[in-house]
């Protein structure tokens, strides 16, 4: 499959000061974003997703390693042409008004007037900013300036998009816009790198996932490939089960309160389902439990790195 | 040239919401006015007292404005973040770092030419005479901004604001003594070796910024000498060039920075 975006051998050091050791950002990380999907970027904090996003934008250079845009090398003026880039926590002047900064934003970007105008409005009703176009964004919410920052990232209608935590700051119903946002980016064909710390949007929307962690990537696949099912099966009655209802084996446990979710292991699976119906429980559902990313992540990272990032 | 114009456009109207701006701008005009109330100013040589002082404010403003800007644009586009979404648009670093400097010039531009007009203005209400000639003075003040905005901007690729004004009041002090007292020194051989290679560095590589300064002979009516258009277009060379130095070595080592 085309790539839009491939990392090969990705290095970065800071320097930390007058003769301290430098510290090492990116360690070898290697990624690759096949057209038409989306990645998500994962990894706890320090992982160096920023400054992965960084290196590909051309913010920082890296001291080695090779960044392949389009199938071009290096991330020139002429790739970021295609590429919507919305940093972590955008800022923007606060003087200025939607209309205007996006106006601005467009003639760097050497769109015409009119197609500024157009597609200013355009990406702020998809945004759902339209209504504050002009006005100036100094009262803005947090929320309300990751919107115009999705909404310059969106102006140019490019083919790649490099989100850095899209849906901070953002209330549920703003975290819905975004994911069905991205979803109907992929399905018009764009490509999206996603990083987050929200594995339930990534999940949800990712194709597939690169894990980052001290620096280099220790995990990357599409999701069916990652979260593998496990021997554990989810069995799901109509009714309550009584608190003194015996027969159960001894691995079976109850996910809810009320009772009504049973989680076996795959031996215990037809000696619970033979309990369940002797009791008089009508079954509703029985499925095979997939991993969830949030168990994938703390399994590949650790539990003391997820602590670290969370 | 688009995005350039795009990023100077942005500088005028940035300048446009700081106070500070027009605080250094009323408070000159202000000062402009008062200057006949100082006593010596009841001495027979009264405009050209007046004329001296109002371009002595008028440059005094020029060096605020010109290093304010050119030393907290790129700081505080960096702290506050908004240089990544710039920066991720399809354009140049030098593109941007060409077009804020630009962009500080025309400011600075504006400033001189508002507190030309008062200068005009006042002179004809106060003496009755329209001196236009102040405006070769007012030029030369336009040209050593100029080298103070991109020595200022130089620094701020690397430096916090308040250091890179220091070094831009640096710059200003030792380029004005530097035919005077930069020779004296590296001319003296009573200065240990160091000290005379030191200075020698600094007299030949700094310009000299004096040779910008027209202040008192265009205030005394330029009785001493004249400044002619051939003068001018050899001060304009001399700032043109050394700007174009300081910009160019700023614009590369701000190309390589990371942000």
């Amino acid at each position: 499959m085309e790539t839009v975006l491939s990392i090969e051998d990705l290095r970065k050091d800071y320097s930390t000061g007058w003769r301290k050791p430098p510290r090492s950002a990116l360690t070898g990380l290697n990624l690759e974003v096949p057209r038409g999907s989306i990645i998500g970027l994962l990894g706890p904090n320090g992982a160096g997703k920023t400054t992965t996003l960084k290196c590909i934008m051309g913010l920082i250079r890296p001291q080695a390693g090779r960044i392949r845009l389009f199938g071009e090398e290096g991330a020139g003026a002429a790739a970021r042409r295609n590429i919507g880039f919305l940093p972590e926590q955008p800022y923007f002047d606060l003087y200025l008004t939607p209309r205007k900064l996006l106006t601005y934003y467009g003639r760097l970007a050497g769109m015409d007037p009119s197609g500024i105008r157009t597609k200013t409005s355009y990406v702020l009703s998809l945004v759902g900013m339209d209504s504050e176009a002009d006005l100036a964004m100094d009262k803005f919410s947090k929320g309300m300036l990751q919107r115009i920052g999705l909404a310059q990232a969106l102006l140019t209608d490019p083919e790649f998009l490099i989100l850095d935590e899209p849906s901070s700051g953002l209330d549920p119903l703003g975290k819905m816009q975004v994911r069905d946002l991205l979803a109907g980016s992929r399905d018009g064909g764009k490509t999206i790198l996603l990083s987050s710390h929200q594995l339930s949007e990534i999940e949800e929307v990712c194709d597939g996932v690169a894990i980052i962690h001290a620096g280099s990537n220790i995990a990357s696949g599409s999701m069916d490939e990652l979260l593998r099912p496990r021997d554990e099966f989810e069995i799901e009655i109509e009714q309550a089960w009584p608190a003194d209802g015996g027969g159960m084996p001894e691995g079976a446990v109850w996910t809810d309160t009320s009772r009504t979710r049973l989680v076996v292991g795959k031996p215990d699976l037809n000696p619970a389902l033979g309990a369940l119906l002797a009791g008089g429980a009508p079954v509703r559902e029985v499925r095979q439990r997939r991993m969830t990313l949030e168990e994938y992540f703390i399994e590949k990272v650790g539990r003391e790195g997820w602590e670290v990032g969370r | 040239m688009r995005a350039i114009g795009a990023f100077a456009w942005s500088v005028v109207q940035d300048a446009l919401h700081r106070k500070v701006f027009y605080i250094i701008l009323a408070f000159t005009v202000i000062l402009i006015l008062l200057v006949p109330l100082l006593p010596s100013a009841d001495l027979g040589v009264q405009v050209d007292l007046v004329r001296e002082a109002a371009l002595g404010l008028t440059s005094i403003m020029a060096f605020l404005v010109a290093v304010i800007l050119g030393s907290t644009i790129i700081p505080r586009e960096r702290e506050q973040r908004t240089l990544y979404n710039t920066l991720s648009k399809p354009v140049h670093r030098w593109q941007y770092y060409t077009g804020k400097y630009l962009g500080i010039i025309l400011v600075v531009a504006v400033s001189l030419i508002l507190t030309y007009v008062v200068q005009l203005l006042f002179v004809l209400a106060k003496f009755g005479i329209f001196n236009p000639g102040l405006g070769k003075a007012v030029f030369t003040i336009m040209l050593e901004a100029m080298v103070l905005t991109s020595v200022a901007m130089l620094a701020s690729v690397f430096y916090s604001p308040l250091v890179c004004v220091f070094l831009a009041g640096l710059f200003y002090v030792v380029c004005h003594v530097k035919g005077d007292f930069l020779y004296r020194a590296m001319t003296d051989a009573a200065n240990n070796p160091v000290t005379r290679a030191l200075a020698g560095a600094g007299y030949y590589i700094l310009p000299n910024l004096e040779r910008l300064n027209i202040n008192e002979t265009i205030a005394h009516s330029e009785r001493a000498f004249r400044v002619g258009p051939l003068e001018l277009l050899l001060l304009l060379a001399l700032a043109a060039v050394f700007s174009a130095v300081f910009v160019c070595l700023g614009s590369y080592l701000f190309s390589r920075r990371d942000l």
